[in-house]
């Protein structure tokens, strides 16, 4: 008999296939913090953004919303990580600073040292 | 060194007692005599919970972790690491516990170095409404262990062993409760999830849900499980749309996945789930009355005992527990009981959810251990007191605590220890307070709070909180008398013992905290018509000094008419005539109004 363990294990292998498919293994992952407190900060203009890039052709990412990891006072935040790198996160990212981090950190490799969240 | 390395030790009690302080000392040499001082970040974390294995090192990137370091290793690790960038196998140790997992993930050392993410793990991590994400960090697989290997009374029996209590604020230790449900003899049962969160500053359950909602239901199948309930219910209010609307999406991508439903898993064990808003009283966070108001009656509460977890929801045996508790049932489950019972004080194991707000640098959301110190959340992780000014009191426990002052800093956080300096733990608000505020005003703000939201079936809590709310205005209009605050403490602990639900049970916490920690203010209320934080509009005097260049600034602003004086010379303020509104001070460019 199938345990119920099995089961899940299945499931999970299956999920985190489904994940991959979605280009998870992209070289860089972005991250935008959506939950209540963000979304009141402005997080869903910083989303728009990044779901532009992402529709405009925007190569090697991976973007997912995640919910509050607790950063109440620079919400909305970014976090973008690559394997083998101390992620970098951004806070109190603005529609124009989103861009800008499309335009230097995603595309161009440089990390906005001012924006990033010590 | 392109890369630059994070280095965080563990200075938990364990790790310190093996000399974590020396390790820390002996890398600072190291790094010195290789030049490479300032170009390596250390940070000192609390525990890390693998004592066992300590003294921990993590090195960032990379997340390598190192156990039963010592002195002696840091030349190694140093030349073999940071320098050539192969970590020192022999002494990495494989951590594979569901929390703090996702620390390499964070960026911001600093804050989240001393934190111990357990009823959190997932929350900033995964897609909340993404089932997948959640089944890939190893969701679903608590419940799926215990339909596969464990009876309903050994899952108990794991959770009465973890130490877990109650993090709704009162502690009950969470296995008894179990237990008492598991023991009666019904066909009908109900878990639910009281997701009633009311404290004016708190928004833990808030965040869990909207981070991680699969924890929270994942921990209410398992209860179902244990205590023989097919029926769960999540109360949770209507002010929280977006935690609603992703718990609906939660158990229904659950249910098509056969985490819930009939037949969970093929396992022959049934359990569903719903979601019941509730209008926001902060009374209906109190079991009983929100029983009531699932049933559909006004939110009111009923003596105790029958406990719910004999008569509850429409008087069948009812298990009844908080969101975060439930989001650490399948950390017990998969890392074990006494892994659990390792985390925190002798009487409080695990972890508490925190959320700090008011006067404070870093306000958030914070995990800690149990043991940690105020001093270690509010200063080392919340980063102190912003803009310069000196701490005064910290509020635990919302409405139904106290303000404690700054000789009660090392307090260690847990039930007693909290309850005995004369506040609660709560269900974790955490408001700050520096100089600028008064402290009667506070306990006038949380009285008013809960007179407002007192439901009015007992008079204590109805009636008295009322005359405690006069006295207390009064007070603060400078109006109080001699007496005031002897009458205040009688009346308080009056309603603390006649009241019939937690709500007046507590009410008064705020007051008496106050009174036993800050009763000069309310001397120097009384008897001096003075309010030292110059917060109580009534009691400041506004004068105009030397300063003055005779602008008339202020005597064109002055609603009263209070204030005279010829052009350039000093003007002066009639204080009979003056409504105290602060206006001038506010339009003075010369800084030559003063409060007093």
């Amino acid at each position: 008999m199938v345990s119920p363990l099995d089961i899940v294990k299945k499931k999970r292998a299956e999920a985190i296939s489904r994940i991959i498919g979605k280009g998870y293994l992209a070289p860089k992952r972005v991250y935008v913090g959506m939950a209540t407190c963000e979304i009141a900060a402005g997080s869903k203009d910083v989303m728009e953004v990044f779901e532009k890039a992402v529709r405009q052709g925007l190569a090697g990412v991976y973007l997912s919303q995640k919910g509050c990891a607790g950063r109440c006072n620079l919400e909305p935040t970014v976090e973008v990580v690559e394997e083998g790198r101390i992620p970098v996160k951004y806070g109190k990212v603005t529609a124009e600073m989103a861009q800008q981090i499309v335009e230097r950190h995603l595309k161009k490799g440089e990390t906005i040292k001012d924006w990033v969240i010590k | 060194m392109a890369v630059r390395y994070q280095i965080t030790l563990c200075d938990g009690p364990t790790c310190m007692h093996k000399r974590s302080k020396e390790i820390d000392a002996a890398l600072e040499r190291e790094l010195a005599s290789r030049g490479l001082s300032g170009k390596v970040d250390i940070s000192l974390s609390g525990c890390l919970g693998m004592c066992a294995k300590g003294p921990i090192m993590i090195v960032n990137p990379g997340y390598t972790i190192y156990g039963g370091v010592s002195e002696n290793d840091i030349p190694e690790i140093v030349e073999k690491h940071l320098v050539r960038k192969q970590p020192v196998s022999r002494l990495i140790i494989e951590e594979d516990h569901l929390y703090n997992r996702f620390f390499r993930v964070f960026g911001d050392v600093n804050f989240f170095g001393r934190q111990m993410r357990i009823a959190l793990r997932n929350c900033g991590i995964i897609d909340p409404e993404n089932l997948d994400d959640y089944l890939s960090v190893r969701g679903y697989e608590a419940l799926a262990k215990v339909l596969s290997a464990m009876k309903p009374e050994d899952v108990i029996a794991e959770v009465k062993s973890s130490g877990l209590r109650g993090r709704g604020g009162a502690g009950f230790p969470t296995g008894l409760k179990w237990e008492l449900t598991a023991r009666e003899e019904s066909e009908e049962k109900y878990v639910i999830c009281n997701a009633d969160e009311g404290d004016p500053g708190a928004f833990m359950d808030r965040s869990t849900i909207e981070g991680d909602p699969f924890s929270v239901l994942e921990g209410m199948i398992v209860g179902g499980y244990a205590v023989g309930a097919h029926k769960g219910i999540i109360y949770i209010r209507a002010e929280y749309p977006l935690a609603v609307k992703r718990l609906e999406k939660a158990i229904e991508a659950s249910r098509n996945e056969g985490f819930l439903g009939t037949n969970i898993l093929d396992s022959g064990f049934s359990f569903d789930i719903e979601i019941r808003l509730g209008a926001g009283a902060f009374v209906c966070g109190e079991e009983t009355a929100l029983i009531h108001s699932i049933e559909g009656h006004r939110g009111m509460p009923r003596p105790r005992p029958p406990y719910p977890s004999v008569q509850g929801l429409f008087d069948k045996p009812t298990l009844i527990n908080n969101v975060e508790t439930w989001a650490n049932i399948p950390v017990i489950i998969l890392d074990g009981a006494a892994w659990f019972s390792s985390i925190g004080t002798e009487k409080s194991k695990g972890t508490k959810v925190f959320a700090i707000a008011g006067k404070i640098k870093n306000t958030g959301l914070v995990e800690v251990p149990m043991g940690t110190t105020l001093r270690q959340i509010i200063f080392d992780i919340g980063g102190g007191i912003p803009n310069g000014k000196k701490f005064k009191a910290v509020q635990t426990g919302g409405p139904s605590g106290g303000c404690l002052p700054e000789a009660y800093l090392d307090t260690k956080i847990d039930y007693e220890s909290l309850a005995q300096a004369g506040s609660i733990m709560g269900s974790g608000g955490m408001i700050v307070i520096d100089e600028d505020s008064c402290m009667v005003s506070i306990a006038r703000f949380f009285l008013e709070f809960t007179q407002n939201e007192s439901c009015g079936k007992c008079t204590p809590c109805r009636e008295g909180t009322k005359r405690m709310l006069e006295i207390l205005t009064r007070i603060t209009e400078g109006k109080g008398a001699e007496g005031d605050i002897e009458k205040l403490e009688r009346l308080g602990n009056m309603i603390k013992k006649a009241s019939l639900c937690g709500l007046g049970q507590s009410a008064p916490n705020p007051v008496l905290s106050t009174i036993r920690h800050f009763r000069d203010e309310y001397e120097e209320h009384i008897k001096e018509r003075k309010c030292r934080a110059h917060f109580c509009a009534r009691l400041v005097r506004y004068e105009i000094t030397d300063k003055c260049a005779g602008c008339a600034a202020c005597r064109k602003v002055c609603p009263a008419g209070a204030i005279s004086g010829i052009v350039k010379n000093r003007h002066e303020i009639d204080q009979a005539k003056c409504i105290k509104c602060g206006l001038c001070y506010k339009t003075c460019k010369f800084g030559a109004i003063n409060k007093v």
